[in-house]
């Protein structure tokens, strides 16, 4: 870990060189899996003593190996980081855990594992559905996963063990929480652009490492003195945003990203893995159902034959009118890769919901890229323009 | 080349007439039915999952894919596309979907829920629900799910067990999936039960899933045929013929006859070394994933340059047949043999170390088995699930089979995605690539 630097500046310092710290453990004989979303039980890795780490792409990185594999038309994330990958970039994980969370992920990782030589690689698959018997059979999933773990560790994955990782996990799913009350305060103490790059520091050390650096955080934070109000409160929904230059991108124009719905933001940390009985059934319970991410079907409890489209949006979308009110957010701002399917169908939806919450929203899609900011900033400030006109 | 009084290349089968009308039967049926004030549903296309149920129970059904196509090659597409933008949908989403959410807009907005008067082959009436799966692609939910906002119907989606290439073959995964697929049936019964307020009919499910079953077995003989030289049956014929097999249009039991018919024909070519097109033969191509429906005629111009067109890919062709004949339950064979078509090859793609176990694999295997000289990869820009595996699979080809490969973008629905001058253009200097390959393979064997 970087020395020297404390609280958010080392934070800053971890995401800036996410492999530095993993490849020094590694040179220690710690084991590093990779995984891409979230839908990855990164407890049961940690409670094998691996490390589980985030792969993430590069967005000032131009891809180049991948275009031999993967068309042009196809999520630029994965696009990223599998070219990072083939350029060997990755080379320092024992291997990939990769789970059926999108077509994206589920076909490139069809591919890595015909063209990437990993010693460990496993596929999960991940029901559409929600139900009890669909979470079974998930929970089944889980353990075939466990006995890879157990093959590749040669240890057996004990139930204390498993209790104690899930509890660190759900304490940093806790201190994030905390970090995103701060952001509740008009004005915010910490911007969300700061709040990004926490979240991508712990996603790339031990969960333990992780949740000293975020205590450090909050308590060089409890100290900072209150800004100004420079603008409106935005909330940001949408695809993966594993760089926090698009939101630095809305906050240098005078906004405030005071919470987000994004993989890389809240999505992954707003829930506990609940600690009663089976835990891989909690587990199961907890990716399946309690994840939010638009690939997972769910939809209003209804008489099987009619459906009702309001109160379908507000099972699927009610956390955003509690986000909206208790973030006291101006506007939404649904940003979206192109090629993201699955957020994609959903943009008209969301902005519908937002809608009927008197939420003013704007929908971008960007190529990912950081060349494409600067066609966004110009939408984003006509965006905050008309909102300054509702705010001040 | 597709003009009146043009020489025509292709030398296309008489059996697949019959086959293809099945198609605006469905459609035919579907509207009758509307108008006798029976339900109708709306489906993806779902592998044989729930099909042979929605068949059984006799529900008429009709495909927003298929209509999808239907409107391209009708040329209705382009205005429905327009309106789904103006609907806010992401342009880069599937091309059927927009098509689709245009079409429900024009329906639920401007016509009060009456078919849009424009609509090719009768339109599809409203449905009284949405069946929807995550097979193929995850717009197969997504997309109905989304419809929610133009029709209040409910949406039943089918979960498929996708596993990995070899977490298949670890200890118990296999029959666990069946298990989860039968279970998963039971439910889509009893929720079918409910909407129509009917009871199944078991001895007709059972008939159902026989005549499917036996329907895909000659289906898929037809298609070992087609690796005789010359190739006795083109890919215009593969696509005409196959709604009967993936959408189910037509009675199965009537439809088996029918491909009875073309078994025969088919057969009868072979034996007499008959060509699926009027000049020799010169290369044999693979094509994959689905055509430019908008621009069929450029098959034609490349069957007059010898190109003929031998095998497609994976998606629309049946799964090589399996015998259940110790399996009474008819739900088990439905599981069995939707979980087969996913599946079939894993183990051959595992022997090869590849990971691609359906889509990708499947492709090798048949442009090997095939004996193609290349493949020709239709791009679809707005198909993420039909494009992915396409530049891999041009380097395997490369690498392990010496076959070269083509790909061109365009779009399934999209006419302004496609360029059939350009596709022309670039076939002659394919055509030197395949001659070259073909030399590469002859030293090598």
């Amino acid at each position: 870990m970087p020395e020297g630097s404390q609280g958010i500046t080392r934070a800053k310092d971890i995401c800036r060189d996410r492999f530095r710290r993993v490849k020094e453990l590694r040179k220690e004989g710690r084991k590093i899996l990779g995984y891409i979303c979230l839908h990855a039980p990164v407890e049961m890795m940690t409670a094998l003593q691996i490390i589980p780490f985030r792969m993430l792409g590069d967005i000032y990185e131009t891809p180049t190996q991948v275009d031999r594999f993967l068309p042009r038309a196809f999520c630029p994330f994965v696009r990223s980081v599998f070219d990072l990958s083939l350029k060997g970039k990755y080379d320092f994980l024992d291997g990939m855990l990769l789970v059926h969370s999108c077509d994206a992920m589920e076909r490139t990782g069809r591919i890595w594992e015909s063209v990437v030589d990993h010693h460990y690689f496993h596929f999960m698959d991940l029901p559409t559905k929600v139900s009890e018997r669909h979470r079974k059979f998930f929970r089944e999933g889980l353990d075939d996963f466990k006995k890879t773990l157990e093959e590749l560790t040669g240890k057996e994955l004990s139930f204390e063990e498993l209790k104690k990782a899930i509890e660190s996990h759900n304490e940093q799913r806790r201190l994030v929480r905390s970090l995103y009350e701060i952001t509740e305060k008009v004005p915010p103490k910490i911007s969300g652009s700061e709040i990004l790059q926490v979240i991508g520091a712990i996603t790339s050390i031990p969960v333990e490492e992780g949740n000293k650096l975020l205590r450090e955080v909050l308590a060089e934070i409890g100290k900072r003195k209150s800004g100004k109000l420079k603008g409106p409160r935005i909330l940001v929904w949408g695809s993966v945003l594993d760089h926090p230059a698009f939101v630095e991108m809305i906050e240098d124009l005078g906004a405030h990203v005071v919470i987000d719905d994004l993989c890389t933001g809240t999505r992954g940390y707003w829930v506990d893995v609940k600690l009663d009985g089976d835990l891989l059934s909690s587990l199961a319970y907890y990716y399946l159902v309690e994840l939010r991410c638009p690939r997972t079907f769910k939809e209003a409890p209804s008489d099987g034959k009619r459906k009702d489209y309001s109160a379908d949006l507000e099972e699927r979308f009610g956390y955003l009118r509690e986000f909206a009110k208790t973030w006291k957010v101006d506007g939404a701002i649904l940003q979206s890769v192109k090629y993201c399917d699955c957020h994609g169908f959903e943009v008209p939806q969301v902005k519908d919901y937002f809608n009927s919450l008197g939420i003013t929203s704007l929908s971008l899609e960007h190529n990912y890229m950081i060349a494409d900011r600067e066609v966004l900033k110009t939408r984003v400030e006509a965006f905050l323009e008309i909102l300054r006109g509702g705010v001040e | 080349m597709s003009g009146e009084g043009k020489k025509r290349y292709i030398n296309r089968l008489k059996s697949f007439l019959p086959l293809r009308s099945k198609i605006d039967e469905t459609y035919k049926k579907s509207l009758e039915a509307i108008q006798m004030g029976r339900p109708v549903a709306w489906a993806m296309i779902n592998a044989w999952y729930g099909d042979p149920i929605l068949r059984a129970i006799e529900l008429e059904t009709v495909y927003p894919e298929n209509f999808g196509a239907v409107c391209a090659a009708e040329g209705i597409a382009e205005s429905y596309l327009n309106r789904a933008d103006a609907e806010g949908f992401p342009s880069h989403l599937c091309g059927y979907a927009r098509n689709c959410f245009g079409y429900v807009s024009r329906m639920t907005k401007e016509l009060g829920g009456k078919i849009p008067p424009e609509a090719p082959i009768g339109g599809m009436p409203k449905p009284i629900f949405l069946l929807s799966s995550n097979i193929g692609c995850d717009a197969r939910y997504k997309w109905f799910q989304a419809l929610g906002r133009y029709l209040d119907v409910p949406v039943w989606v089918l979960d498929m067990p996708i596993p990995g290439v070899k977490e298949l073959f670890r200890d118990g995964v296999y029959e666990r999936c069946i298990r989860f697929i039968v279970e998963e049936l039971k439910e889509f019964v009893h929720f079918l039960e409910r909407i129509l307020g009917v009871k199944m009919d078991w001895d007709r499910l059972e008939k159902t899933v026989y005549d499917i079953e036996e329907m895909n077995r000659v289906w898929f003989e037809i298609n070992e045929f087609r690796k005789a030289i010359p190739c006795p049956m083109h890919s215009r014929d593969f696509w005409s013929a196959m709604p009967p097999s993936l959408f189910l249009a037509g009675k199965p039991a009537e439809t088996l006859i029918l491909y009875k018919e073309m078994w025969k024909e088919v057969k009868e070519r072979v034996d007499h070394k008959l060509s699926s097109i009027h000049t020799e033969e010169k290369f044999r191509i693979l094509f994959s994933e689905l055509p430019p429906w908008h621009s069929l005629s450029v098959f034609e111009n490349m069957a007059e340059r010898g190109w003929n067109f031998v095998i497609e890919s994976w998606g629309y062709h049946p799964p090589p047949p399996l015998d259940l004949s110790g399996i009474s339950d008819p739900l088990e064979h439905i599981a069995r043999f939707s979980f087969h078509f996913h599946t079939a090859y894993f183990k051959d793609a595992l022997e090869e170390g590849e990971y691609y176990g359906y889509m990708g694999y499947p492709l090798l295997k048949f442009a090997r088995e095939y004996k193609c000289d290349g493949a020709f990869f239709h791009l679809p820009l707005t198909c993420r699930s039909t494009s992915t595996h396409q530049l891999y699979l041009q380097e395997k080809m490369k690498e392990k089979l010496k076959i070269p490969s083509m790909i061109v973008s365009g779009d399934i629905v999209d006419l302004r995605l496609f360029n059939p001058a350009e596709v022309m253009k670039r076939i002659e200097v394919f055509e030197e690539s395949m001659e070259s390959y073909r030399k590469v393979r002859e030293e090598r064997s």
